[in-house]
Formats: structure tokens, sequence, C-alpha cells
């Protein structure tokens, strides 16, 4: 199977229907089988049609691509969308009901052409399958057209998912082109609602996310990509600003509970989605109250987001019927299995707080001055306990909790906030951005160095920290060049305090191993996948190395698992999206019995893999919106010591509408046959 | 949509059709090309929201953009050359037309908008004769079930531009666009038949039969009626509007974007004219001789019956209450009848009550009554405190300000009101104090912009220190206490209206009859001070009122203190004595209250009120009641047969705004003229025309009559000093002259202590946005929307008594007890009602006796 019939996607024709010999080997980021079953016979989007079967009805696929685009998802702000989607939708039935004559198949490239001028991208990019279809399988119409018996085909189900490039890439796919428009529109609390369908937590998502949705700006083609994250903060501003109350009403109580570890991104999200279907949810979190949140608390300090507005999204989740029981870590103070025996359902969402040894000569030797890891610095930082800093601070590492620890060292009054890094600045993965605010601040950098050995006077107190600096070696067997020490190099940065910040584990202690749960050499907790396979029949996988469709349930029955101890470290949006995920599973679970994903959840995740956004699509449009950037407090005052006001102010409405202006919505529609 | 925070560049150069133009930065194309007087066509641009880029019709071409750009929402780029006709543009536009009618009805035949519609318009310009687009017939069903308006969306083009008004304008969010494809309608989000301020102001902005008005359907076609500019006679907004009148009567008002309101009007504006064409208006003159019923007569009869006896009474046993409805030279004309022909000062209104003493304590303060600027100064307020107002029940046109600011310039907003209004959804902080405790609330905001160091340079302003004493010794304990709102929300308020650009404070109804009027006004004076409203950067204080023209009423002196332009007899008496050819008192008069008392007691024989209802107005309802009877002679002069015209020995027909020419002048002081746009209906006659004829049979030494409007204006202009002789407004004779003084001056504050409160229940009044005065009760547009005066409580005080939406309850005062349906409403308070001031019944002022609202009283199951 997995052979390409016939294919126009990307505007590449590959024609293997009446090949004589070896067919024209192609392959797209597809499973061969839709949900690992049931084979993918065809795929229609914004870029073409692929046919992996050549007994699909293009006709009639092409009519029901048209009538849902038309009937469920054309918006009807535009002319040619509102009526020349209608004009094309009743063309098609008309093929199927041999009502339509030849002539009339033209209409369709007049409408095509006409439908360019389409305010957004969802009729407009709904042409291009559908021009191809009938330019490439005219026969087929004709067929209909033409004699009583239509084309030789074989019937299909049809399953359809709306999409945006933005969407597609933010992992809790945010209806963002929705929340964009109703910004746009005025209607703040419209586009809160649209947030909140996928992000239960947007002053903070609004706030700190590393928006990969930004990435995949289609608006970036033309100049700069629409400022997404922060219009999602404008909407949650916008209701704490105007004192609104939340407009959730969770549905009336079920009697089925659910134990939640963490209270974290993902356990929160989970808790708010089971929440607002009327489940009985609680978390138990380790942390006291007032610190709730996990890492978007204890791992984000609060210039960047301040505890109060956190704890509103909190306390709005806790409003909705969410038991937060603070103070109770589960393998101490409860055990698994006694949640698991206590509830319907456990949720899994512990995190990932163990921080990652260095690796550096004499970090074991509980050196005074040498910190335990970035994470647990910035814990203590953030709940106001003495953190073991002095007045020299060194830290290593070059991701965002590295940068949080240099820019809270100075809050927390250090008089010299160092940043080592064993490559270069654009090499970091903290986020530019923050890189700059600690730049700003003056954290000093020392880039493309390696700490080797920790140095410490008679009393064991550090004084310094001995480096080697780096250099790019020659390519590896993979072509990749890694950092090689540079002989001779070596100098001491003097420091009375080093804190390793260069990553962190999730710490899955409490699982009784005899509970059935299988756990990753990576220390994260395995979930159930769908087989999805390529043509090569290699198994699909996610950006971070995961099975691509999970359902979440762990091997033991009625446990989950979801956020970074089930992905591995990432972001709270990931959690966030993967909770949501895991709520939806739960709540099948929990009324029929069964985990398993939807054909949404399952094209969700096809659509990642295949890519909806296109770097080199040639966006025609004037570039002549700037991107907004949100205001923001500048100078060194805003780190001085105590100063955890937020550095970021957000946009003024006025800037948002401009800015939500500036968005092309991107909405295009997938149709598969299976 | 302009404000962008980080714009490098301030203009753009661009050349369109060949043309050079220089614009803003963010100015869109279609704007740019505006500029060079190159139109494009556009079917769903509305200058006055912001934009849809919906109908794709105004598409250009943009050299080196490889598709056509739409003007109206594209900004400009520097540099860039447009070209917006070609033979390409010209056949989208063409094929996006006959998209746009694919299953179009074509029942332009009886199509309200026929004669008048973009749509048709469009396609005659752009020759759309054919269409080669067809698809399958499909017929939404017509929303015949909503009240006032009526829906087609199968005419509808999905502009958006009512909803756009709906919510960007108007604030209310009534409608939305619904449903999906080609069945995408202009509908109710519920679906259920429309609730909203019926302001039709989307009718207005329809570009097609879509939205229209039920009263207006097949009362003719656009171009059968004579359309003549007015203003509007209802709010004190003094909206700019169009009669369109046929066979002498009004049957459409509508106004244009170009005026100053934008073509926004209220429910009043566009649906009250059903009030001049009421049956119940009097359109004769009638008397009562003796015992008997009034009975119609002649108007030599009439009015040579009103002046005999007006003669023979004569000098202070003779009384005039003026009106806030008619203009401001019939104003000037009644007080000159009393002034100069019968040789009385006892002239006064309903003005009274709290309008006029409230802006002789602004004056006192700041120099000048009314609103120191036009109000569109407060679209540009970077916050806005609005204190003790329903804005749009009170005077709508404040409220679409307010709302601009609001969705346009960012502005903050605070309100301060004992109940929730529709402009809640907007503010940054609503500080809900308890009825009567206006006072004490905003004197707790002057003290805490003191407390955070916010007053700035107002620290300067004289008075100060003895403000700042006098804050001192009240504390934030005490105004929590008695007006129920932290001290923190006080602070927070404070710096929310401080240090933002420019500040607006506007105050209605509840500061205004505030029992404690006196500290209220002030209050509300020492915020704009502290907050820099009154000064040059500032964005204005606004005093509110229901009326159309109190202002003017009070220029032209209608009241027993001042002369016309607020000239003291002492001062002046002299002068108008020599103008008028008589000798006018030189002692003040009479103030409404004192009118009364002296009508008790018989100093005062006979009342002469001219548009107005002193039966419904004023306080303790049977006392005016038996003053009224023991008259030896009452006058009215009105437009309908109110309560107090009923108990009249003579009635005098009047015309309505629309019946007259003249002049209104609005609170924020515009004076406004206009001409008639029909007769008086029946045998009415204008009030000018009625005074100048009796003022003639009084007083022949100084002929009235004939005297032009011209002659007049020049005398209004002459004696009150008030107006330059030449206008600064377009299309007005009589600008007014800036009369501020430069002084501006704190002054202490002591609010009263409330009162202990003898019932359970605080009951208040004020009003609706669906009607204004008393006057719209006698349209039946209104009435069909709001139908009659309910009782507002909140949610949980309804449930405990066991009351639901329309059962009745019985509402006892000290003084009496009437019965109210009910209405549950979460803008109460618990303990707090709220009923309308509008209704002729139920007679609310039975049940206030001397005292004033907020009133106590007790609630039980009738």
């Amino acid at each position: 199977m997995a052979q390409v019939i016939f294919s126009t996607w990307g505007g590449d024709v590959v024609d293997n229907r009446n090949v004589s010999g070896e067919p024209k080997a192609v392959s797209y980021r597809l499973p061969v089988a839709f949900d690992g079953e049931r084979p993918l016979r065809a795929f229609m989007g914004w870029d073409g049609i692929i046919l992996f079967d050549k007994y699909v009805d293009v006709p009639a696929m092409t009519a029901e691509y048209m009538k849902r685009v038309q009937t469920l998802y054309c918006c009807g702000r535009c002319t040619p969308g509102k009526k020349g989607t209608k004009v094309l939708m009743d063309l098609f039935r008309k093929v199927l009901d041999r009502k339509a004559s030849e002539a009339d198949l033209d209409t369709v490239g007049d409408l095509a052409e006409l439908l360019k001028n389409c305010k957004c991208t969802l009729c407009q990019s709904a042409t291009v399958p559908v021009f191809d279809a009938v330019k490439h399988y005219r026969s087929d119409f004709l067929a209909y057209i033409n004699s009583a018996c239509g084309p030789n085909a074989e019937p299909a189900k049809y399953i359809h998912k709306i999409t945006a490039p933005c969407m597609d890439k933010c992992p809790a796919h945010i209806d963002i082109p929705k929340y964009v428009e109703e910004i746009r529109n005025y209607q703040y609390g419209e586009a809160l609602s649209t947030i909140r369908e996928n992000m239960p937590l947007p002053a903070v998502c609004g706030r700190v996310c590393p928006h990969p949705c930004e990435t995949a700006c289609r608006r970036k083609n033309v100049d700069e990509a629409i400022n997404i994250m922060v219009l999602k903060r404008t909407a949650s501003d916008y209701e704490r600003l105007h004192n609104l109350r939340p407009p959730m009403v969770p549905k009336a109580r079920k009697n089925k509970t659910v134990a939640i570890v963490g209270a974290g991104p993902a356990g929160l999200a989970a808790a708010y989605y089971l929440a607002l279907e009327g489940y009985q949810c609680t978390i138990y979190e380790a942390l006291p109250e007032g610190f709730g949140g996990g890492m978007i608390a204890v791992g984000i300090p609060a210039y960047r987001m301040p505890r109060t507005i956190l704890q509103r999204d909190i306390d709005i989740i806790q409003s909705m019927g969410v038991e937060i029981i603070y103070d109770c870590r589960v393998g101490k103070d409860i055990s698994l299995p006694e949640l698991k025996q206590k509830y319907n359902a456990v949720f899994l969402a512990p995190g990932a707080h163990r921080s990652k040894p260095m690796g550096v000569e004499g970090e074991d030797k509980g050196y005074k001055g040498f910190l335990s890891g970035g994470i647990d610095f910035l814990r203590e930082a953030y709940m106001g306990r003495p953190t073991g800093m002095g007045k020299k601070v060194c830290v290593v590492g070059g991701g965002n909790t590295a940068i949080d620890c240099v820019r809270v060292a100075l809050r927390e009054g250090a008089e010299e906030s160092i940043l080592l890094y064993r490559r270069s600045r654009k090499e970091m993965p903290a986020d530019v951005w923050e890189v700059d605010g600690a730049d700003e601040e003056g954290v000093k950098f020392e880039f493309q160095v390696l700490p080797t050995r920790i140095i410490v006077d008679d009393k064991e107190q550090v004084t310094g920290v001995e480096c080697v600096r780096m250099a790019m070696g020659e390519p590896d067997a993979s072509g990749r060049r890694r950092p090689e020490p540079v002989a001779g190099s070596e100098f001491v940065v003097e420091c009375d305090t080093v804190i390793p910040a260069i990553g962190q584990d999730p710490d899955l202690g409490f699982i009784p191993p005899d509970m059935g749960i299988d756990i990753t050499k990576w220390n994260t907790v395995v979930t159930k996948y769908l087989p999805l396979k390529d043509a090569a029949g290699k198994d699909l996988k996610d950006g971070m190395g995961n099975m691509l469709s999970r359902s979440l349930i762990t091997d033991c029955d009625g446990v989950f698992a979801g956020g970074d101890a089930e992905i591995g470290p990432l972001t709270v949006v990931a959690c966030v999206g993967n909770a949501h995920r895991a709520a939806l599973v739960i709540q099948r679970w929990l009324e029929e019995g069964k985990a398993y994903l939807s054909e949404q959840d399952i094209f969700d995740d096809l659509l990642t893999y295949l890519g909806v956004y296109d770097k080199n699509e040639k966006v025609a449009w004037l570039d002549s919106g700037k991107r907004a950037g949100q205001k923001e407090v500048h100078g060194r005052e805003r780190a001085s010591k105590g100063n955890y006001r937020e550095v970021e102010l957000g946009f003024s409405d006025s800037t948002a509408q401009t800015e939500a202006d500036r968005c092309l919505r991107c909405y295009r529609m997938a149709m598969v046959a299976v | 949509m302009a404000h962008i925070e980080s714009c490098e560049e301030k203009t753009a150069t661009v050349t369109i059709n060949g043309k050079q133009v220089t614009v803003p930065a963010g100015t869109t194309i279609l704007d740019a090309a505006a500029e060079l007087g190159i139109k494009i066509p556009t079917l769903c641009w509305l200058k006055k929201v912001s934009t849809t880029g919906a109908c794709r019709v105004c598409v250009v071409e943009v050299e080196g953009v490889e598709r056509p750009m739409t003007a109206c929402n594209t900004p400009v780029k520097d540099g860039i050359k447009v070209t917006t006709s070609t033979p390409a543009l010209e056949q989208i536009r063409r094929n996006t037309l006959e998209l746009m009618l694919v299953n179009h009805p074509l029942d332009c035949p009886v199509c309200d908008a026929a004669g008048e519609c973009d749509l048709q318009d469009n396609c005659y310009g752009l020759q759309v004769d054919k269409n080669k687009f067809g698809a399958e017939l499909e017929r939404l069903p017509i929303r015949y079930d909503w009240k006032l308006l009526e829906s087609d969306p199968n005419r509808c083009i999905l502009c958006e531009k009512c909803v756009k008004v709906c919510r960007e304008i108007v604030g209310r969010e009534a409608i939305e666009i619904v449903d999906r494809g080609d069945r995408t309608i202009i509908d109710t989000i519920s679906r259920e038949p429309l609730d909203c301020d019926f302001c039709g102001n989307c009718i207005n902005a329809c570009p097609t039969g879509t939205l229209i008005s039920k009263p207006f359907k097949f009362r003719g076609r656009p171009w059968a009626f004579d359309v003549t500019p007015g203003v509007c006679a209802f709010c004190s907004s003094g909206c700019q509007i169009e009669y369109h009148a046929k066979n002498g009567r009004i049957d459409r008002v509508t106004s244009s974007d170009e005026t100053y309101n934008h073509g926004n009007l209220c429910a009043n504006g566009r649906f009250g004219y059903a009030a001049f064409n009421s049956p119940g208006r009097v359109t004769s003159p009638m008397m009562r001789e003796g015992g008997s019923d009034q009975r119609k007569v002649t108007w030599d009869q009439a009015l040579g019956s009103v002046a005999t006896r007006l003669k023979e009474i004569g000098g202070s046993a003779v009384a005039g209450i003026g009106s806030p409805r008619v203009t401001n030279e019939e104003n000037y004309l009644f007080q000159k009848l009393f002034r100069g022909a019968l040789g009385s000062n006892n002239i006064d209104s309903e003005a009274r009550l709290g309008y006029l003493p409230s802006q002789v304590l602004q004056w006192e303060l700041l120099g000048y009554s009314g609103g120191t600027y036009d109000m569109n100064a407060i679209e540009k307020a970077g916050a806005i405190v609005v204190i003790g107002a329903d804005l749009k029940g009170e005077s709508a046109g404040f409220a679409y300000r307010v709302i601009q600011a609001v969705n346009k310039n960012d502005a903050r907003l605070v309100l301060v009101n004992s109940r929730g209004t529709s402009l809640n959804k907007y503010a940054n902080s609503f500080l809900q104090c308890r009825p009567g405790s206006e006072a004490w609330l905003v004197a707790g905001l002057n003290k805490a912009i003191l407390a955070e160091g916010l007053e700035g340079k107002s620290a300067a302003v004289p008075g100060f220190d003895s403000l700042k004493s006098s804050l001192e010794s009240l504390s934030f304990d005490k105004i929590t206490a008695l007006c129920g709102v932290s001290e923190a929300q006080l602070r927070e308020a404070a710096g929310l209206v401080c240090n933002c650009g420019s500040t607006a404070v506007l105050y209605g109804f509840d500061v205004i009859r505030s029992a404690d009027m006196k500290n209220a006004v002030t209050a509300a004076v020492n915020l704009a001070l502290l907050t820099g409203a009154t000064g040059v950067d500032g964005a204005g204080i606004y005093p509110l009122d229901e009326k159309n023209n109190t202002q003017g009423m009070l220029d032209m002196g209608i009241c027993p203190e001042y002369l016309p332009g607020y000239h003291t007899y002492e001062h002046a008496a002299a002068k108008f004595g020599a103008a008028w050819n008589c000798t006018v008192p030189a002692t003040p008069g009479k103030d409404l209250f004192q009118i009364i008392d002296a009508i008790e007691s018989g100093q005062i024989r006979a009342l002469y009120v001219m548009g107005s209802d002193p039966l419904h107005i004023l306080p303790d309802r049977n006392r005016t009641l038996k003053a009224l009877q023991k008259l030896e002679l009452l006058v009215v002069q009105d437009i309908f047969l109110t309560d107090t015209a009923r108990m009249a020995h003579i009635i005098l027909p009047a015309a309505t705004g629309a019946e007259k020419a003249g002049s209104f002048t609005s609170v924020d002081n515009r004076v406004q003229c206009f001409s008639a746009a029909v007769k008086p209906a029946g045998e009415s006659r204008t009030d000018a025309e009625i005074l100048m004829k009796l003022h003639a049979l009084i007083a022949p030494v100084v002929a009235m009559t004939p005297m032009t409007f011209d002659e007049l204006h020049h005398e209004i202009t002459t004696l009150s000093g008030l107006y330059s002789e030449s206008c600064d407004h377009d299309g007005c004779r009589m600008g007014r002259v800036k009369n501020r003084t430069e002084k501006a001056q704190f002054a202490p504050l002591a609010p009263v202590a409330l009162p202990q409160l003898s019932r359970p229940f605080t009951l208040k009044i004020g009003s609706l946005l669906h009607h204004n005065g008393s006057m719209t009760t006698w349209s039946e547009n209104n009435m069909l929307v709001a139908g009659e005066a309910c009782l507002e409580i909140s949610p949980e005080d309804a449930a405990a008594l066991g009351v639901a939406a329309g059962d009745m309850l019985k509402v006892t005062s000290d003084s009496a007890s009437i019965t109210l349906k009910v209405r549950p409403s979460a803008s109460q308070q618990r303990g707090d009602l709220f009923v309308p001031s509008h209704f002729r019944d139920p007679q609310i002022n039975l049940l206030s006796g001397q005292k004033s609202f907020p009133l106590a009283v007790t609630l039980a199951k009738a």
C-alpha cells in the first residue's frame, strides 16, 4: 500500500496512475494507516491532494471537502468566501446528482481565481485541492456528468480537521486566529474563552510561553510574526483589569473522582478540564499553600510571572471545584497505591524538579557556596528562604533556568552575576529575549567555557571556578561539530557561589516498582501509543523522541501520566497540551472504560508530524504593519535587590488591536479518506 | 487604530494613481486616496468603526505585491505605488458583486432600502447586469418577532457594520454574526428576539434593507419625504438629526455620519418621535369655566382670558414655571413676559430640584456652568470618572463618548454609583456605594488622591490647604463604613484617574439630586481639579441633565435670582428694563419651592406652567395637588394633557421640537439652531408665538409682534452677553461666548451625616435608557420596549421575599404605599431598589413626602 498513486502536494504533480514499470518514488510525512489500523487512502488539504488508493472516488471526496468547508468552517465574513464556496459546494453536489454540465467544471477555475481575493485563507486554500481534483481527475467528474455509473471507486469514510500553522505548532493547539480576531474586534471576553478552550493558564502563557506558534506564523513570510503571546496576555489582563468574573460553569458534579499528583501546569490543566466536565479532582502538591503552580511558580521568577497573577489563574481553577491539598508529597505523606485505591483515576504530573549533576570536579564534596542546582536556587529564592548565595555568583548553563538564576541572583543582592556557558551566545537554548534581558540588567557572560574544577579555600568555601576555553572541533561522523577544550586555556573565574543549572529530571521515586508503571531511561513515565508507521515501517515520533500519538495511560490501568514527567522536561504550553489530552482520555476511560484517542486527537498529531507551516511559501501581502512589541521597564534598577516587579508590561488595548489586525488568519482544512 | 507603541516612522509618502501624498503612518490606502480626492468603491467600510475588509470591493493594486490588497484595511507603507482602477480590478469588483447577488432577493419594490441602498448603488455604478454564478436557493426566516426592528437576513451582505456599531459605539453587543457559510447571518447570539438599547444605530449603518425600522416600514418611499435637519429634543446631548416628514407628520428620524454625533442616536432620538404623533397631544386651546370640564375654545378666547386674568392678578401674585424642553428663545420670551409685562420675578423651573443649584455651585468654584468643553473632548481622555450617573439613561451621547474613549483611546474608567449600569463592563474600577453616600465616596476619592500623593500641580490651586485639612478630619474608616467602599479600592481608583494624560469627570442625577448636593458637587469639582480635568490639558468636567435644554433655559434667566446671562438684578435690572421699555422688579423672586409655599399661603394666586408637569416632577405629590387646586388661575402650555394640564383652567396647546424653529443648548454648552420640520399639529402653536401674542395683549407698549428671529437673537445677545453675534458653530446663529472666569478653587468638604434608615430597603429613582423624561411615555415606540415602571431589586432580595419577575410588591414609605411590578436585576445591591421616574403611573412622588430620594421603604407581597 503506501505507494503514492497521485499527488499535487506542494505543487509537485506526481502521477503514478498509468505508469508502466517503476512508479515514481515519493513519500510524505504521513502514516500508512490513519490510526495505526485503517489505511490512509487519500489526503486532501491546502497544498493539494495525495492519493494512496486508486479506488478513491475523487469527485465524491471533492464534493464532501467543499461541503464541509462551506457548512462547517466558512466564517461568512467575506463575499468571495461566503458565496464562492456555496457556489462550489452546490456545483459539486450537482455533479454527483448528475445534474451538472461540463461547462460547470470551468467555473471552478474562475472561482479559484476569484477566491484569491478572500479575506483569509480558509476558503481560498480550499480551492487548491478542489481545482487540482477537477484538473487532474476531470474524467472522473465527467463520468458522473455523462454516464450513469460514475467512476470505478469504493466508498470511503472522510475525517477532517481544521487547522492553521500557528494553531498546529502550538502544543496546546489553541485556536489562535480566532482569539486574535476576537481581540481585533474588541471581544476580549470571547477571546479569553477561546484561549481557555485549550489553555487554562492564559495569564501564564500570555507572559512566559516560548511561543512556538510565532515560529510558524505565516505573517513571517511577509515581514514579522504576529505577537501572539502578548495578545493572549491582553485577553487575560482585560478580564483581570476589569474585575470581570470568568464565565466558566462546570457541568453538574459527577460521582467519579480523580487524584492528580502535582499542582504544576499539567496537573492544573488536567484538573481544569476534568472539573469543567463535572469530575471531582483533588491535586496533591508537595509545596505549601501559596506556592502552587509547580515549575511556573518555583521555576519562573516573579519578575516574569508575578505571583498574584499566577495565583489568580490557580484560584479560578479552584473556584471550579478543584481541591488542592498542599504540603502533601505523594510517596511520603500519602502513597500512590493509596491514591489509586481512593480515586477512580490518578493522573501523575509531578514535573521535573531534580537538578542534573554538572560533572565537574568537586561538585559532590558539599563545599560551602556550591549550590545543589538552579532549580533549587530559584525555588528557595521564590519561597523567600535562604538560598546560600554569596556576593559573587557563577551560574553554569545556557537554558532559561540558567538565565533565570543569574537574573534572580541580582535581585537577591549579588554584586556580580556571571553566566558560564560552553557554547556561543547564539547557540543558547534560552530564549533570546531572556538573554537580552539578563544583559540589560548587568549580568556578565563567559561563552565557550567549560568549568573543570571548583576551587575552595581552607574552610571549604568556594572561591572560584576553574574553566577552560572551548572551540569548535572537527565535524564528527554525523557531521556535527562539537565544542572541544582548547589546551592551555585554563583560567579561574573568582566567585563565592556556583550554581549548576544544566537541566533537570523528573523525580519518580514515588512510583513503587510493583505497580507496573514503566519508566524510560530518561526517567520519564511510559504511556501507551498508537502504532503509527511511515512507508518504510519506522515508528513516527515527536520532537522529543517520544512515540507520536500517545493516549497517556500508563501500563497500570487507571493511572495516567503527563507533563514534564511524561514528555521529558519541556515547556508550560507542552505540558498543558499534553494534560488537556490526558483529561479527555481520562474522561473516556471513566465513562466508557476505554482509554483511547479520538480521531481529532490523532489528526492533531498527524498534522503536527506533517507540518502545516511552510517557511518557503511565498505570501503575497503588503508588509506595511510592523510587529508591535510590549512595553517594558528598562534600566538596571529593575533588577535591584528585592525588586521582583514585573519587567514586561503587555500591550495597551489599542496596540493589541493594531497588532491583531496584522493576522492573516491562516485557517485551512485537511481531510483524509480511510 | 493609529496607536502604535513602537512606531518609528511618523509619516509615509505614497503614490496613488500617479499622484503623491504624505500621510501619517498607519493611515489606510483608502484614507490616503481620499486625501487625493480619489474615491475607491466600498460597501463594508464605515468610518466610525474598525475596518472589516468583508466586501472585497475596495481592492487595489500595489506595485510589487502579487495579489490585490483591500484599500480599506491595508495601512500604507512609505514609497508604495498604488493603482485603484484597472480592467482586472474592475473585473474582480464586478465578479465580487455578482457573487454578492447570488440568491440576493430582488424584492427591491417592497424593500425599505430601495432608493437608499448601497448595494443598488454599487451594482449600478459597476454596471453589474448579469451573473454567471448560481447556487441552490435557500431562504432564511425573516425576524418579524423583534420589537421596533425587523431583520431580513436574505438581504444581508455581511458587511458587519451593524455588529460593529452595536459593539464599538453603543457597547451593547446585542447582535452578532452567527452560523457558518452561506447561512451566516446577523442575529442575536441566543437567537431569541432582540433585547437591546433599541437605539437603531444598526438600521442607520445597514447598507441594504436587512435591518429596518418597523414603525417606518411602508410609511413611504425614502424620496417621498421632506428632510429637515434638526436638533434632538430629548436628552441634553444635543444630537443632530434629520426629521423625515410627509403630509405634516414626522415618520422617521435619522442622523448622518457627518454630524457632530456621527449619526449615533439613542432609542429616544430615533424612535421617540412617535410622541409627536401621539393621540395624547392637545391640539386645541381648552378652558374650564367655574366647575365645568375643560372645553375647546378659540385661541382668541383662550389668550384673551389668560391675558386678562394674569393682568388682573398681576405682579408678585403671579408665578411662572419655565421649561427645559422649549427653545432658548421661548424661555427668553417667557421670562420677559413675566418680568417685563407682568412685573414678576417669580419664575423658576424643575432645574431647581438639582441642576440649577449644582451649577451655581460649580460656577462659584470654577467660573462656569455646564460642561467645560464640548463633549467630544471626552473621547480623548486617558481616564474618566463617572459619578452617580447612568449615562445611557441620562444622556446617551455622553455614554457613546465614554465608550469611544475606552475603546479607541485606552481610557481607564472609574464608575461611582450605587447601582450597576450598562457601562460597568468597561469599568476598571466600580466603586459601588450605598445610595445617598455619593458625597462621602467622592470625598474619599479626594482623600485617596492626596494620600497617594497624586495631586500634582493642583496643590497650587487656591483652597488646596483648606480641602486638605477638611479631609484630614474624615477618616477612611468612616468613609468606608458609610459608603461600603474600602480604602484600598479608593486608593486603587485614585491611581487609575491620575497621571494618565487627561481626565474627564462626569456627574449625574445621583450627585445633582443628592440630599447633600453641596458636598457631592464640591467633591466632584475638587476631584476634577485634583486630576487636572479642568486644566488646559484636561478632558473637562460635565454635569448631566436628562432634558434637552435645561442649560439653555437657565442661560435665558428662567430662575428667580438671575436675569438672562446670569445678571443680577442690582447690576442689570435697569438695563433690561430700559431695553424692554418697562420696569423690571429689582429684587429676586420666589423659587419653585417658595412658589408652592406662596400658593398655599395665598400670596400667589396665578401660576403659568410652560412645558412642565409639576405634579409629576415635584416631591410630595399630594401637597402639590392641593396647592394647584387652590390657584385662582392655572395656565398650562404644553403639548400633552399632563396631570398638571388636567387641572388647568386654561390649556394652551404648544408645539414639539420638530414643529418650531429656535435653538437648544446642550449641557456641554453647544448652542444649536434649527428650523421647523413640520407645522404645529392641529390648532397648536409654537410657544414663541403664544408668548409673543400674550405679551402683546398684556403690555401693548412693548410690541412683541411681529418680531423676527434675527431681531430676537440680537436682543438676547445684546442683553445677556452670553453669545457672540456671529456663531462659531455650523448652522447656528448664536455661538455661546466662553463665559468663563479664570478662577478655580478648591472648597473644603464636610459631608453631612446620612440619615438613619427607618425601613429596611432604600429606594432610588432615575432614568432608563429607553425613555427621556415623561415625554417618551407618549411614544408608542418607546412604550413598546419599556411600557411600565418596574421595581428593580437584587435577585437575592427577590428570592428572599419569594418574588419573581412580574410579581407585584407593595412599597411603603413613611408617607404612602404604591404597588409595583418586580424586576430582579443584578445591577442592584442587596437592600437597594430602583424605580424609573418617567412613568405617570405609579405616582412615585406620593412616596417621598417632603423627603428626597433615596428613600427608606418597606416591601410586602401585594
